[in-house]
């Protein structure tokens, strides 16, 4: 009997492996199938240019993905370093400056506000951000870059504040005995020998955080505006997830612009995979 | 004195931007529940939505059912096959080549967006299986998306308290699945719990893979896994984004919040209890 039991479990163990690579592959492959049409189609040249629009249902429709791909790294890179700035201080203000029992109440809080769902983000956006930017900074709508990459950059707070806690703490069980020792200042420790010896990870820590930044949908499409033009920081813009999750429910199956979606996708993909390595290959090396 | 100076300088600055950050994160819950809460009442929690624009009247419960049940269906389905996945790579696998390679695959899937998720379950579910808006249909579509999500947990889970009672058992003849069975899952029990609900918290926030492939504006509560249904995320953007009715945003924003921030809850009760701390150890 509990050999019978041990095979059932041991079955099902491999049987659950089986199904995720399966689901995995399906995923990779399926991607790659349905962006070749539009490929041939269009041809990358079609796809990614300097002249066209994005206009997927004219007479001659056009599908010029750059504007998107350019909205989506502008944004995500503006969040990341709102997210740096104001997360980097935060960690080190929780851990230097707050007393122990009150920071780790904010580290509850922190933790908390990462399972926060992204359209709740994108709801606080929209009702108190949006009507701030139209009304301070003279624009005919407060949907823009700006907005995106601030509602953006709160989201990502709490990884990145989880990410440099996570060093400092480190640095901290190994240096500051001696530092304190040395007669050195809060400060100076800071400054000269935490940023030093965590530059590395967090570097890390900031190419992951891009890496969640850019495949965000709902939270960024609210309150982007979503137009397909050139991003500029305070006119609307457009992201890949944005466009997609927009467009795809009203395509039939077999059309070009469900194939241009699909190629949208997997250039969202590659830029995600060089992101992975990139901060693979500076985890590997770091030296705390 | 220069020395001085200067630290004082670095110290306000970094202060000053760490409140920011800090007020920012707090100010979307205060947002959230303080102006919410006048919304908030029995006939709002229990009643139908109903109104012209939809939604500005009544109630949201089939919303909050819908989004329980979709929770609770993604919870099963992903979470079993993300414990079991965290079963092979911690105490299968550890240390060979076919390990790592799928420790990186589950990482990259892991930070794969939520949104090629519901393009391919969209097309491929719907159009190719066809398979009709449905909540199974939504359910696979967000387990896929927590599967990984789960698995990195169950496996640091493992790793971390179950592979001593294994190098022990193991070395007194115990077969590996009896050990799993009997000691591992039983001492794990209550973080494999906290982790799948984390999952499942994830996945039942999350609207870009339910989009097209099974969340409806209106739809009585499910009564099989093949019929639409309502969620309050899908419900919370459609209010929102339409501009209809700011006071039901809130309102449906206050209910997702408080049921995210009682699972939570209900998740560290149910590990402190089990590991026998009581009360204490909830708010750390």
């Amino acid at each position: 009997m509990i050999k019978v039991k041990d095979r059932v479990l041991k079955g099902m163990v491999y049987i659950s492996l089986g199904v995720t690579i399966f689901l995995f592959a399906l995923i990779f492959i399926y991607l790659i199938i349905k962006s070749i049409p539009a490929i041939n189609n269009i041809g990358l040249g079609g796809l990614i240019n300097l002249k066209e629009k994005w206009y997927p249902i004219g007479a001659t429709p056009t599908f010029n993905l750059l504007p998107a791909i350019c909205g989506t790294l502008y944004t995500s890179f503006l969040a990341t370093i709102f997210a740096f700035i104001f997360g980097l201080s935060a960690a080190l203000m929780l851990n230097f400056y707050l007393p122990e029992k009150f920071a780790n109440i904010i580290f509850s809080f922190l933790d908390m506000l990462a399972g926060v769902p992204s359209v709740v983000f994108g709801f606080i956006g929209l009702s108190t951000l949006v009507p701030f930017l139209l009304k301070h900074f003279n624009l005919s709508t407060g949907q823009c870059i700006l907005a995106a990459s601030i509602v953006l950059g709160v989201m990502l707070l709490p990884f990145i504040i989880s990410t440099c806690s996570e060093s400092i703490k480190l640095v901290r069980d190994r240096y500051e005995g001696m530092s304190k020792n040395a007669g050195i200042s809060k400060e100076y420790f800071i400054i000269h020998i935490v940023f030093t010896s965590i530059k590395r990870s967090i570097l890390a820590g900031l190419v992951m955080a891009l890496g969640r930044a850019i495949g965000e949908t709902m939270a960024v499409m609210m309150v982007i505006g979503n137009s397909a033009i050139f991003p500029k920081l305070l006119g609307r813009g457009q992201t890949i997830p944005g466009i997609t999750a927009l467009e795809m429910g009203s395509i039939g199956i077999n059309e070009i612009h469900l194939s241009a979606l699909y190629v949208a996708n997997l250039i969202l993909l590659i830029i995600l995979l060089i992101l992975i390595l990139v901060s693979q290959l500076l985890k590997g090396n770091d030296r705390i | 004195m220069k020395r001085k100076v200067l630290d004082n300088l670095i110290k306000s600055i970094l202060i000053f931007l760490g409140l920011i950050a800090v007020g920012l994160t707090l100010f979307v819950f205060i947002y959230v529940l303080y102006r919410g809460r006048r919304v908030i009442s029995i006939r709002f929690l229990l009643d139908n939505p109903s109104g012209i624009p939809f939604g500005t009247a009544g109630g949201v419960f089939p919303a909050i059912i819908g989004t329980l049940m979709l929770g609770g269906l993604s919870a099963l389905i992903g979470g079993l096959l993300g414990i079991l996945n965290g079963l092979y790579l911690s105490l299968y696998s550890k240390g060979t080549k076919s390990g790592r390679i799928l420790l990186h695959l589950i990482t990259i899937l892991s930070g794969l967006p939520s949104i090629i998720f519901g393009l391919i379950a969209y097309t491929l579910l719907i159009y190719k299986l066809g398979m009709g808006k449905s909540l199974l249909c939504s359910a696979i579509t967000i387990s896929a998306m927590i599967l990984p999500f789960i698995t990195i947990r169950a496996k640091k889970i493992f790793d971390e308290k179950g592979y001593t009672f294994f190098i022990e058992s193991e070395s007194l003849g115990l077969s590996k699945p009896y050990i799993i069975r009997k000691l591992i899952i039983p001492n794990c029990l209550g973080e494999l719990v906290g982790a799948v609900s984390l999952g499942m918290l994830y996945g039942m926030g999350a609207v870009a893979p339910i989009l097209y492939t099974g969340v409806v504006m209106n739809a009585p509560i499910p009564t099989s896994v093949n019929s639409p249904f309502m969620s309050l995320p899908y419900h919370l953007y459609m209010l929102a984004n339409s501009g209809y009715s700011d006071e039901y945003a809130l309102g449906t924003a206050f209910v997702l919040l408080a049921m995210l921030i009682i699972i939570e809850i209900l998740c560290h009760l149910f590990a402190s209890f089990r590991e026998g701390v009581g009360f204490k150890r909830i708010f750390r």
